[in-house]
């Protein structure tokens, strides 16, 4: 796990194309959208059309008549609770409804037509029931109850406090220092509020499964999912199941971001197979359901106090951060506490108070999403930095540096930052060198109406996940000498199965097209991994890799000592081939130690070559309910944005000419797939930032759920560059000393915006996104002297 | 429901096939011919990921019915390599890092397939116009773009369909 | 299945016609399918029978016609439109609307006459078709007519086709080279996106006549009532901007919806008037060739 020099590297550091590329560009690669079971029949789901209602009665009869009709279900036939964190989730709504979109009736038929015709013949008697929209109103005694029976809910003790007869799930707190004396030693303080709306990760592919169950409570799940293992942990739970009599497989994913991160469609298939009798059940996502049934981004309300010193240095953060959870807080609660953790930015903050609530309402409910919570949160801290910098006339750039954190400090939960931490400072500095951001700026050229803005805003992020996380891999090498890996995290685009490849690869000392990733995880076959988000899977599966490699190398090097008359001490690896030391020409290949060696006389030793690895985060610790201490982060990756854009301040439009982001990546283990993170990631975080919210009605209904009014970034709405800048500080525990970058490209980048628009039209915006008709309002307002 | 009796030829092959009139091309090609590359992203042709060519042009197959491509070439992804070799498209999306989750690569390379048989040589405004109708949600668009540009600028840009 | 509905490829337009006739209402015309299609998936329409005039050769051409203009078959796709030179030199405005209409795969599919049939108030080629006083030939079992396309537009998702009756071409008057012609929108993104506004213009440099037509700002397309005095060349443009802005004001009556509020559509009006009228008064730059790419 040591770094290594990058000139003796042979793979790692490489720019290697992904291996499944080949796959996807010739449509061979296969999605759970294009599996087919024999036998296999097609779901549709009725949804309910109220906030909250009470389902006073559910006649399915005339349901049943459709031809082809195999089963139908209503919440009453399912009698469980779903949650990770928090069990506060049926799989039908049952008894009461609690958003529009929610699944209330589902029927599984011959065809797809056959079901959704079915579907329109279930017919649901409502009762409306008084909703809430709003979760600060969510958070009043007098407001309607979410969850009248949250007081029942099982959930992970010691980490989360739901709060019995109210609408919040959880609430974090983060006591460090002495707050109150902090704001009061402040000369300066500021405080504002802000807001992050609801948001869908929109992934290509929408949720899919295929179930089926066979005799003996067996179940079997084709998921397009990013966590197996929890995929089968939370139906064991939910369905009482052993976890050996639970398979769960994954082929190709189209996209995740986190809303593929837990159990989603899988128990409604599952339930309609056992209803049929053991026939898989096919049901997938339509566009609409995607944005409207399968949740989305939690809301965010921030309200943030500061208080600086008048020569720019942090005395104390004080936050409320007030979290729409939506319907059902599963991930929800998790993110309000990472979130809160994180909640003071990569900044020294001697005095810190965060109170982070994470609050039911009555409307589509909130995931993982890829920053969990750090995006919504980063965009109020990285907004009023810039604020106070500008209050006491100092440059939002030397601001930030006088305050990140550096070697020695200490974070809001108590943790002491080392060498190995990564630099923040030096991400800075490289994305303000590559905007010019000292330099007057540039007017846009011949149209006055266009004004420019450059703006800045760092980030950091540890993985948010729990004390227990783990990761496994298994090699085993093939009959012709190259190798296989076995892992259960989900290469669902991002491109770890490349670096894992890599990492393979040296460790092994194979020939990198030697080594393979088997691309389908089978929770059969495939060892275990906690979950494919958080940005981890790199850094523990590369653990877990050297490990499993280093492992396979023990074996080789036994035989081949066996096999070459001498010790294992002797055995040098290289080019797929043993020998020992100073003797390459009595070289032994892989192919011929890879299932046992035999001598001329025809004895054998050895054996199928198999090796396997794993890695645990250790020394993690559960936060102090009362205070945040202790600690939570295996690793933080730190970085910064500088965005410069253009404004037509007639029609409030923005383009963004330039992002610059730097990231320390610790160790770049693949440049090609990296870049495409960055990339990818800023273009997303860019959506969010200008175009992307969720709309509701006065009944909360949802109004955008097609692409027609949820408008992403299209090819033609990309900046005019993104210049992507890896520091390389080596973490001291990850695989050649990488860290995990796969959500931080969109960390922050809202925030970057909102810095630079202020650069430009000399407006201060708390709330995304920032679309035209937003800023034109702003820009109207500010000349009218509102 | 009548059934209409259509024939077509796709991805080469001649294809008799009998349809209802409500089946879309998209359903066609996916569940008949099992041609599963094309994918349905949004159902109403906004997203671009089931765009196959229909006599040589783009077009979403979810939007097109079976009946409606009756005497019809189809070309889809699965024929864009030509005997397990690839085109010089499909490689330069596997070097240009232009391929991540890959549900919206097929789609993808049919509408810039679409463009460089009509336009071989194509200006960087071309390309993004050509592909700006195929939503990416994982690749940010850069890699896709210099992916079309570097098959248009390599010998074998234009390929007769 | 998108929907349930029977499939008739109209063998003669008189064959199309009988059969819309017949099913009085409850059949459609199957243009490119880009809005129809969509329609029925979502439940707001649901004919009985789809009648496809696509293999009608009549209706599938683009026809210079004897007093100099130009009839568009209502089959001709968006695309097929914006290979045609004449389209791209002469009626510019149009060429521009079609460019913007969804994306590149819809524009292989999408008709001129459809996007018209449809009739919603953002229809991208109404502005352009009103200024450049387009009209629709139409065809029924009771005989032939003509609508100027601003008399087919009647309200929201309403044109005056009659169950029975069938565009068949749309007409564009003969167009000389002193007449600029302009097309705008306003969208949310840059990538496809419908229009928050939309807005189009015709400019006589001889007569100084100007003509603009505003959209997704009513229940129909607007087209401005006349300026009684001639615009010259050298006006200046936000005097002008100024009295077309305060006419527009009164004849649109924008609502608020989800790609804009009322107010911000009605402030987007005197922005894009003056873009258009920049575009229109002052000497044309090297333009660029409008065309499908």
């Amino acid at each position: 796990m040591t770094p290594r020099n990058s000139e003796e590297l042979t793979t790692v550091g490489k720019p290697l194309s992904r291996e499944d590329a080949l796959d996807k560009v010739t449509g061979a690669a296969q999605f759970v959208h294009d599996l087919a079971l024999p036998g296999m029949l097609h779901a549709a789901m009725l949804t309910s059309p109220h906030s909250a209602a009470r389902i006073v009665h559910i006649d399915a009869t005339r349901a049943r008549d459709v031809a082809g009709v195999r089963a139908v279900l209503v919440g009453e036939d399912l009698n469980f609770r779903l949650g990770l964190y928090m069990q506060d989730k049926p799989i039908l709504a049952r008894g009461v409804a609690r958003y529009q979109g929610e699944p209330v009736a589902a029927v599984a038929a011959d065809t797809l037509d056959a079901a959704r015709a079915a579907c329109q013949r279930i017919n649901v008697e409502y009762e409306p029931l008084p909703a809430v929209f709003d979760p600060r109103e969510a958070m009043s005694k007098s407001a309607p109850l979410v969850h009248e029976n949250l007081h029942t809910y099982e959930y992970m003790q010691g980490v989360f406090s739901p709060k019995p007869h109210s609408n919040i799930a959880h609430h974090q707190k983060i006591r460090f220092g002495d707050v109150t004396k902090g704001i009061l030693d402040a000369e300066l303080v500021v405080k504002e509020t802000f807001y992050n709306p609801p948001v869908q990760h929109v992934p290509m592919e929408t949720h899919a499964v295929i179930a089926r169950t066979l005799p003996d409570d067996r179940i079997e799940v084709h998921s397009s999912c990013q966590s197996p293992y929890t995929v089968r942990h939370l139906l064991s739970v939910c369905f009482g199941v052993p976890h050996q009599k639970i398979r769960v497989r994954v082929p190709y994913v189209g996209g995740g971001f986190g809303g593929k991160a837990g159990l989603h469609l899988e128990p409604l298939a599952i339930c309609l197979s056992k209803a049929t009798g053991g026939r898989p059940v096919k049901l997938v996502a339509s566009r609409e359901e995607e944005f409207n049934t399968l949740p989305s981004r939690q809301g965010l309300y921030s309200t943030i106090e500061i208080g600086v010193t008048k020569d720019g240095v942090i005395k104390a953060l004080k936050a409320e951060y007030v979290w729409d959870a939506g319907a059902y807080a599963d991930y929800g609660v998790n993110i309000g506490r990472a979130a809160a953790y994180s909640g003071a930015g990569p900044y020294r903050v001697p005095n810190c108070w965060i109170d982070s609530y994470v609050v039911y309402t009555n409307k589509v409910f909130g995931t993982a999403f890829r920053g969990f919570g750090h995006l919504e949160v980063l965009w109020g801290i990285e907004r009023i930095t810039d604020m106070v910098a500008r209050r006491l006339e100092m440059d939002p750039f030397e601001f930030r540096l006088k305050n990140l954190l550096q070697e020695g400090d200490r974070t809001i939960t108590g943790e002491t930052v080392t060498a190995g931490h990564g630099r923040p400072d030096q991400c800075l500095r490289a994305v303000a060198d590559a905007i010019k951001w000292g330099e007057p700026r540039q007017p846009a050229p011949e149209k006055t109406h266009r004004k420019r803005g450059k703006g800045l805003a760092v980030l950091h992020k540890a993985p948010a996940m729990p004390t227990f996380t783990s990761c496994s891999a298994v090699i085993k090498l093939d009959e012709d000498g190259s190798a296989d890996i076995l892992v259960s995290g989900v290469d669902y685009g991002q491109g770890t199965y490349t670096a894992l490849r890599q990492i393979a690869a040296e460790e092994l000392k194979l020939p990198v097209e030697k080594v393979h990733v088997t691309w389908d995880c089978d929770t059969a076959f495939s060892p275990y991994d906690w979950q494919t988000v958080a940005s981890r899977f790199a850094y523990m599966g590369g653990n877990a890799i050297i490990e499993a490699a280093r492992d396979c190398l023990r074996q080789i090097k036994s035989v081949a000592a066996a096999a070459l008359n001498t010790t294992a001490d002797r055995i040098v690896c290289q080019d797929g081939r043993a020998f020992v030391d100073g003797d390459p020409s009595k070289a032994i290949p892989y192919e011929k130690l890879a299932l046992g060696y035999t001598f001329e006389n025809g004895n054998s030793i050895g054996g199928p070559v198999i090796g396997h690895g794993r890695y645990i985060a250790e020394g993690l610790t559960h936060l102090d309910l009362e205070t945040g201490q202790g600690l939570p982060a295996l690793f933080w990756t730190y970085g910064a944005h500088a965005v410069e854009l253009e404004v037509d301040s007639e029609t409030g439009e923005v383009e963004i000419l330039k992002v610059v982001t730097a990231l320390d990546a610790g160790k770049v283990l693949n440049p090609k797939t990296c870049r495409g993170q960055v990339v990818g990631g800023v273009v997303q975080g860019l959506g969010s930032a200008l175009w992307e919210a969720f709309i509701f009605d006065e009944q909360g209904r949802l109004l955008n759920r097609s692409f027609v009014d949820y408008k992403i970034p299209t090819a033609k709405d990309v900046p005019r560059a993104i210049e992507p800048i890896f520091i390389e500080t080596p973490e001291p525990g990850g695989p050649y000393g990488a860290r995990g970058i796969a959500e931080h490209p969109m960390i922050s980048i809202p925030s970057a915006v909102g810095n630079a628009l202020h650069d430009a039209l000399g407006i201060e915006f708390r709330e995304l996104p920032l679309t035209a008709e937003r800023i034109h309002r702003a820009i109207r307002a500010a000349k009218e002297g509102r | 429901m009548k059934m209409h009796t259509i024939r077509l030829v796709a991805n080469g092959q001649q294809e008799e096939v009998n349809v209802p009139a409500g089946m879309t091309l998209l359903e066609l090609l996916r569940e008949r011919l099992y041609l599963t590359g094309a994918k349905e992203g949004c159902g109403e042709g906004e997203c671009g990921a089931c765009t196959v060519l229909l006599n040589g042009k783009p077009v979403t197959a979810c939007l097109v019915l079976a009946v409606e491509a009756d005497g019809c070439e189809v070309q889809t992804i699965e024929g864009e390599a030509v005997n397990g070799e690839l085109s010089t498209l499909q490689q330069a999306f596997i070097d240009a890092g232009a391929v991540q989750c890959g549900f919206c690569t097929p789609g993808m390379i049919m509408s810039a397939r679409g463009l460089l048989s009509r336009n071989p040589n194509p200006t960087k405004e071309e390309i993004v116009e050509a592909v700006a109708g195929n939503l990416c949600r994982c690749t940010g668009y850069e890699a896709i773009i210099a992916a079309v540009r570097q098959a248009a600028q390599s010998q074998e840009g234009c390929r007769d369909t | 299945m998108i929907g349930s509905f029977e499939y008739v490829r109209a063998s003669s337009i008189e064959q199309g016609c009988s059969l819309l006739a017949e099913y009085d209402g409850q059949a459609a015309v199957l243009a490119g399918g880009t809005d129809l299609l969509v329609n029925i998936r979502s439940g707001i329409a649901a004919p009985r029978l789809l009648v496809d005039f696509k293999g009608i050769s009549d209706m599938a051409q683009i026809r210079a016609d004897e007093q100099g203009g130009v009839a568009v078959g209502a089959s001709v796709s968006l695309n097929a439109l914006l290979e045609n030179e004449t389209i791209c030199q002469r009626y510019r405005a149009l060429a521009e609307a079609a460019q913007s209409v969804g994306t590149y795969q819809v524009r292989n599919r999408a008709t001129l006459a459809g996007n018209l049939c449809n009739a919603s108030p953002a229809a991208d080629a109404a502005p352009a078709l009103f200024v450049l006083n387009a009209s629709v030939k139409i065809e029924s079992p009771r005989g032939k007519r003509s609508l100027t396309v601003r008399d087919l537009f009647v309200g929201v998702k309403q044109s005056a086709l009659a169950p029975d009756e069938v565009v068949t071409a749309v007409a564009l008057p003969a167009i000389r080279p002193h007449i600029r012609t302009k097309f705008l929108k306003k969208q949310r993104i840059r990538g496809h996106d419908l229009a928050v506004i939309n807005m189009a213009g015709a400019y006589n440099t001889q007569t100084g006549e100007l003509s603009v037509a505003i959209g997704s700002c009513a229940k129909t397309p607007i087209l401005l009532p006349p300026l009684d005095d001639r615009v010259q060349e050298k006006t200046l443009v936000d005097k002008l901007v100024s009295r077309l802005n305060e006419l527009a004001q009164q004849e649109v009556s924008p609502i608020t919806d989800l790609r804009g509020s009322a107010e911000y559509r009605r402030a987007m009006i005197p922005v894009f008037l003056k873009r258009l009228l920049r575009e229109l008064l002052c000497p044309p730059g090297a333009s660029a060739q409008v065309g499908a790419s």
